[in-house]
């Protein structure tokens, strides 16, 4: 369990860092850093649900 | 800058209606070789249940790319500068991953004889009644997102053909009728993942090719932090675009999502929550078979490149404004001001093949769209509300209905956008947005997972949002003097979350033979 909640405040901390990098860097390293932090998210929000929260019929 | 716009020769309108009538052709011809197959309404709605990771993936990625994210996005980027990030959605992967993992689960309701997602919400509550309220909701917020999709290919239409603007809106819709008449909508999930794919290549397509165009991402970088805020009509600001706010001048400048970092986070939540709260992008899960974990995970590949579409549209906004300045903001570009700025960037970087595939897919993301929407809302009107009353009433009658609802759908949203187009459709689509999201991610999304959720938690979270939705700072906002985008996106859907969850704490739930039948172990 600890580590899914290591997982989710990663997650937190993806969405933490946009109005940050956006704020301290700003121009295109905070659209395309902004996209990565995105993607980062979405890659661990999958694989906590097929990794732990997977559903069979 | 000092690049003049391009003259548009009958050469563009030429590729770009050869484009269109192309891609509808594909479309009539894919839906119709797929409605064959279907052998019920039930089944045409759904399919088999056998739709894999490929189709699934890319039709949510059509679903999500609307008029907005396709073609708007270009003139967030190009208005606004940096501070119009934040509605072209730079971390919309986000938010379209929540609804990879939370909409599976709408499989389940198929097989408890939902079609809909209203129909799902009436399964989920056993209460006709929830559905009712989630048809009528829908119905109000899609026609409003419908409103951008208008804007959207009247522009392209104008700027192409050189045919006046409401001749232009008047066209949309006759291509609407058509693409209805035709059974362009009747592929379903096929029909949208081949406009999936081509609104991914074409987007990527159009970022890439302005970037060079515009001289790459050094040289746009350098111009937009030489340019100032320029208000639609023409009006000069000297407030910087360098910035990833805009501090516009209150109480009207208020209503611009990047005003303040207040703002900002309000539009973050927004994409998080809108993807699963879209109905249109979470019933795309209802026709899907079972998938593997591989096949996630493909899923997940899909919507990323695809989701990374609208950063490629909106960095064409940011090309064109290196190009032109602020020229699209004056009067003289009434009332399609920045929203013109990708149509022209296509001509100049790509010519007569670029703006016909960027044509086609603006018409593929608005046109396809707003059929989509109107056959929602139709479908809204017959299934959850007549035929809940009248349980009776002949499949044929219901049928013809539907066909006759099809008019005052089409009608409305373009009575609307004859009466008050939005000078830049993305920011006006983005009201809809927050309603969407902050009513239905909850009422939809959430209920799937949490057993505690009521049908009251849902009734009290549809008819508070839809309340909130009304006090928008531009529309009756001012009234209660709710003027700031932000706080009322917040308010919106927090305030929602919050009724959701103390309503249901405090009413009954189904009884717990009922609710073992929707949450198996």
């Amino acid at each position: 369990m600890s580590k899914i909640y290591c997982l989710l405040s990663i997650m937190a901390l993806c969405v933490i860092l946009v109005p940050v990098i956006a704020y301290l860097f700003g121009g295109w390293f905070a659209y395309w850093g902004h996209a990565l932090l995105a993607i980062v998210f979405a890659v661990l929000a999958v694989f906590i649900r097929t990794r732990y929260y997977w559903e069979e019929d | 800058m000092g690049t003049p716009v391009p003259e548009v020769g009958p050469e563009v309108m030429v590729g770009v209606v050869v484009a269109i009538a192309a891609f509808l052709t594909i479309s009539i011809l894919l839906g119709f070789f797929m409605r064959k197959k279907a052998k019920s309404f039930g089944e045409w709605l759904v399919g088999r249940r056998d739709i894999g990771p490929l189709v699934t993936g890319f039709a949510l990625v059509a679903s999500y790319l609307s008029g907005w994210a396709i073609f708007g996005n270009a003139g967030l980027g190009y208005a606004y500068g940096w501070s119009g990030s934040w509605l072209i959605g730079t971390t919309c992967v986000a938010g379209t991953s929540l609804c990879l993992v939370i909409g599976y689960r709408m499989r389940r309701y198929v097989a408890l004889g939902a079609r809909t997602v209203p129909e799902m919400l009436r399964v989920r509550f056993e209460s006709r009644t929830v559905q009712a309220l989630a048809g009528f909701a829908m119905i109000i917020l899609l026609i409003v997102y419908s409103v951008g999709q208008y804007k959207a290919m009247a522009t392209v239409w104008k700027i192409t053909t050189g045919t006046p603007f409401y001749g232009s809106l008047l066209v949309t819709a006759v291509l609407v009728l058509l693409y209805l008449i035709v059974g362009g909508y009747t592929g379903t999930q096929w029909v949208s993942c081949f406009q999936g794919i081509v609104l991914t290549i074409v987007g990527w397509t159009l970022g890439i090719t302005t970037l060079i165009w515009a001289g790459g991402l050094g040289e746009i970088s350098r111009v937009i932090e030489t340019q100032t805020f320029t208000a639609p009509n023409g009006t000069q600001t000297g407030i910087p675009l360098d910035s990833y706010t805009l501090p516009l001048p209150p109480p009207e400048g208020l209503a611009f999502p990047g005003v303040d970092y207040v703002g900002v986070i309000a539009a973050m939540f927004m994409f998080l929550l809108m993807a699963t709260g879209f109905p249109h992008n979470i019933s795309r899960f209802l026709g899907t078979r079972k998938i593997t974990k591989r096949e996630y995970w493909i899923m997940l590949l899909i919507l990323i490149v695809g989701g990374l579409t609208p950063l490629w549209i909106g960095l064409a906004g940011f090309a064109a404004r290196t190009k032109w300045g602020n020229i699209f903001m004056t009067s003289e570009y009434y009332p399609m001001y920045g929203d013109s700025a990708p149509v022209y960037a296509s001509i100049s970087a790509g010519g007569v093949p670029l703006v016909s595939l960027f044509a086609a897919s603006v018409f593929a993301a608005s046109v396809a769209t707003i059929a989509g929407m109107v056959m929602i809302m139709a479908t809204n009107i017959t299934r959850d509300f007549i035929h809940n009353a009248y349980p009776e009433a002949s499949p044929k009658k219901m049928l013809w209905l539907t066909k006759l609802m099809l008019i005052p759908f089409i009608a409305i949203p373009l009575y609307w956008t004859f009466t008050s187009p939005p000078p830049i459709l993305s920011e006006f689509m983005a009201g809809s947005a927050v309603a969407q999201a902050g009513i239905f991610f909850f009422v939809v999304g959430v209920s799937m997972y949490w057993k505690r959720a009521t049908k009251w938690g849902a009734i009290a979270t549809i008819i508070y949002g839809l309340v909130v939705t009304l006090l928008h700072p531009k529309a009756y906002g001012k009234i209660v003097g709710l003027y700031h985008w932000g706080y009322w996106a917040l308010l919106l859907m927090f305030g929602s979350a919050l009724i959701y969850v103390l309503v249901s704490l405090t009413t009954k739930p189904l009884s717990k033979e009922k609710l073992e039948k929707l949450f198996p172990k």
